[in-house]
């Protein structure tokens, strides 16, 4: 559906240049939900907005649906960019216009009839759940409703991608998860394809099916969420990664591992029987179950009492039961 | 007092026919270039940095000529235009030359504050430069673009009264030829009083209008 090669992105101001995206590859497939997270500064957002060229890509090629957006000219990307809409963070409503006005906005640029107009703007309306603010004025809405009207009015025009820059930032959690479950319902019921932009590890954990980790213009990691999530990450990606629980330095003493279990292995009662075959004492240090699109991953910090040459054998046991675990502290 | 006001009346004709025509057009000139000022910039949907400095340039000079020099100046433009330099029609000509660029500087303060984010997003819903001008610079704008013009409508008014006196006709005129020539004091003050109401007026109007808009 989107697949990116070697993009690169450099501003330049005067005698500054700031690259921003350095040799980017990517490839996003049909009815996918991308996650592409990175902390500040990392270049999401050059990223998101070279894809409909909102930024103009320095070096590289992007394809949507097989052609080339970065070689279009003028009106064949304006006819382009309809089949890929936008939505924004700070919602970007047009303040003079009512709900209905903005959702039906998009359609008035093309000529189609009013009836026809009134007939998706409603039907959108519905989607979205707002029937009943279809005469309000964006001022006179909260942040998720705002963004429920940016979700309309993006898919007034039928687009096959959904491209999502931060759009949940400006939101509180409970929102959040609802506009998320929006877009999870459209992702299913439309096969709509969507990129979404965010900072927050939960956006990604809680739709998306693919993530790519960014930083510092390049793309670290990427692959399907779950994969990411239940290996290890190295040291530009954990950060992103592991959970956010903090052990106490007093606590790193002696052989510490973490520990992940996925789908395979969850339901084995790997503790005991380490305790068992290997003759040794293992303490918890911390533990938690997550959930990424329903599937569970096990998070486990275990500390062992033993010596080195034992140690690697318990490795070598949990990699055959399908538990991942890597030493964070030799004892 | 019916003296007066049988003065008062005819002059009041002249200035309102002067003063809206003058702001019908200044608005029909200067929209189009305070939009232009504003579009042109680098980073705006339709660059043009040579348009941007030269019409820059001509506002600015225009503007920087003291308003009694403006109409001696372009008195041959004027009989050029309208067939004589003397009576209300002719004051028309140097007040529009005089209120456009003002009014231009003013679309452009008012379009600019145009959130960016808004522009964006109809960039990238595929708009046409012409499409965001009409359907959301415009309209987005409207609320600030209607104070615009009450402060031009007001500032004519002030400029009227001068054109008045150099042939204009007009209530500067006649406080001008009343007042200042023959001392008659309570004709002057007459059409002070006028004035004030008119401004007045025009200034609660375009207040009410422009919050009426405001959806913000
Ligand atoms: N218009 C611009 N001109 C110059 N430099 C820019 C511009 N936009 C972004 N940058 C720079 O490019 C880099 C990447 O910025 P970008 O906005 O893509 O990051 P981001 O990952 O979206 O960050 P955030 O999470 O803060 O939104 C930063 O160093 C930023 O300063
Ligand atoms: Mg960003």
């Amino acid at each position: 559906m989107i697949k990116i090669n070697n993009l690169s992105k450099i501003y330049t101001k005067g005698k500054n240049e700031v690259a921003a995206l350095k040799d980017i590859n990517l490839q996003v497939a049909k009815g996918d939900i991308y996650g592409i997270i990175g902390l500040s500064g990392a270049g999401k957002s050059s990223l998101i907005r070279c894809i409909n060229r909102l930024e103009e890509p320095t070096t590289g090629d992007i394809y949507v649906n097989g052609i080339n957006i970065v070689t279009l000219k003028d009106k064949e990307l304006r006819s382009a960019r309809k089949k890929m809409s936008m939505i924004f963070q700070n919602f970007n409503l047009l303040n003079s216009k009512t709900v209905f006005e903005n959702i039906a906005f998009p359609l008035r640029l093309i000529k189609i009839p009013e009836q026809k107009i009134q007939e998706k703007a409603t039907e959108l309306l519905k989607l979205v759940e707002l029937n009943d603010k279809s005469n309000s004025y964006p001022s006179q809405l909260s942040g998720g409703q705002k963004q429920r009207v940016g979700i309309a009015r993006a898919l007034a025009s039928e687009p096959d991608v959904l491209l999502c820059d931060e759009a949940t930032s400006a939101l509180d959690p409970k929102t959040t998860h609802q506009i998320l479950s929006l877009l999870k319902n459209i992702n299913k019921q439309l096969g709509l394809t969507i990129v979404i932009i965010t900072h927050e590890m939960d956006v990604i954990k809680e739709i998306c099916n693919r993530v790519a980790i960014l930083g510092g213009g390049y793309v670290l990691e990427k692959g399907n969420t779950i994969d990411i999530f239940s290996k290890p990450g190295n040291k530009t990606t954990k950060h992103f990664i592991e959970d956010q629980q903090k052990i106490p330095e007093k606590m790193l003493s002696g052989n510490i591992l973490n520990l992940s279990f996925t789908d395979g292995s969850a339901n084995i009662p790997i503790i005991s029987k380490i305790t068992r075959e290997f003759n040794v004492d293992v303490n918890i240090v911390s533990g938690k179950i997550e959930y990424i699109q329903e599937k569970q991953i096990g998070k486990l910090t275990i500390q062992i009492d033993t010596d080195r040459h034992k140690l690697l054998d318990i490795i070598d046991y949990l990699n055959k039961n399908h538990v991942k675990a890597e030493v964070i502290n030799h004892g | 007092m019916a003296n007066i006001i049988s003065l008062l009346i005819p002059s009041l004709q002249e200035t309102l026919y002067m003063v809206f025509i003058s702001t019908l057009l200044t608005v029909l000139f200067g929209l189009p270039l305070g939009i232009i000022l504003v579009t042109s910039d680098e980073n705006h949907i339709l660059p043009n940095k040579s348009l941007n400095t030269i019409l820059s340039w001509i506002i600015n000079v225009t503007r920087s000529l003291p308003f009694i020099i403006l109409i001696i100046f372009i008195l041959p433009f004027t009989r050029w235009v309208v067939g004589t330099t003397i009576g209300t029609t002719a004051a028309i000509v140097p007040l529009v030359i005089a209120a456009t660029p003002f009014f231009a500087r003013i679309v452009e303060t008012s379009i600019r504050e145009v959130d960016w984010g808004v522009v964006e997003a109809s960039i990238s819903m595929g708009a046409t430069p012409a499409q965001i001008i009409v359907r959301v610079l415009i309209p987005e704008a409207m609320s600030s673009l209607v104070l615009g013009i009450t402060i031009t409508l007001i500032n004519i008014i002030g400029y009227s009264a001068m054109a008045g006196t150099v042939g204009g006709g007009g209530l500067g005129d006649l406080a001008f030829r009343y007042g200042y020539q023959r001392f008659q004091n309570d004709v002057m003050f007459a059409t002070i009083i006028v004035l004030i109401i008119l401004v007045q007026t025009i200034q609660s109007f375009g207040n009410h209008l422009a919050q009426k808009i405001n959806k913000n």
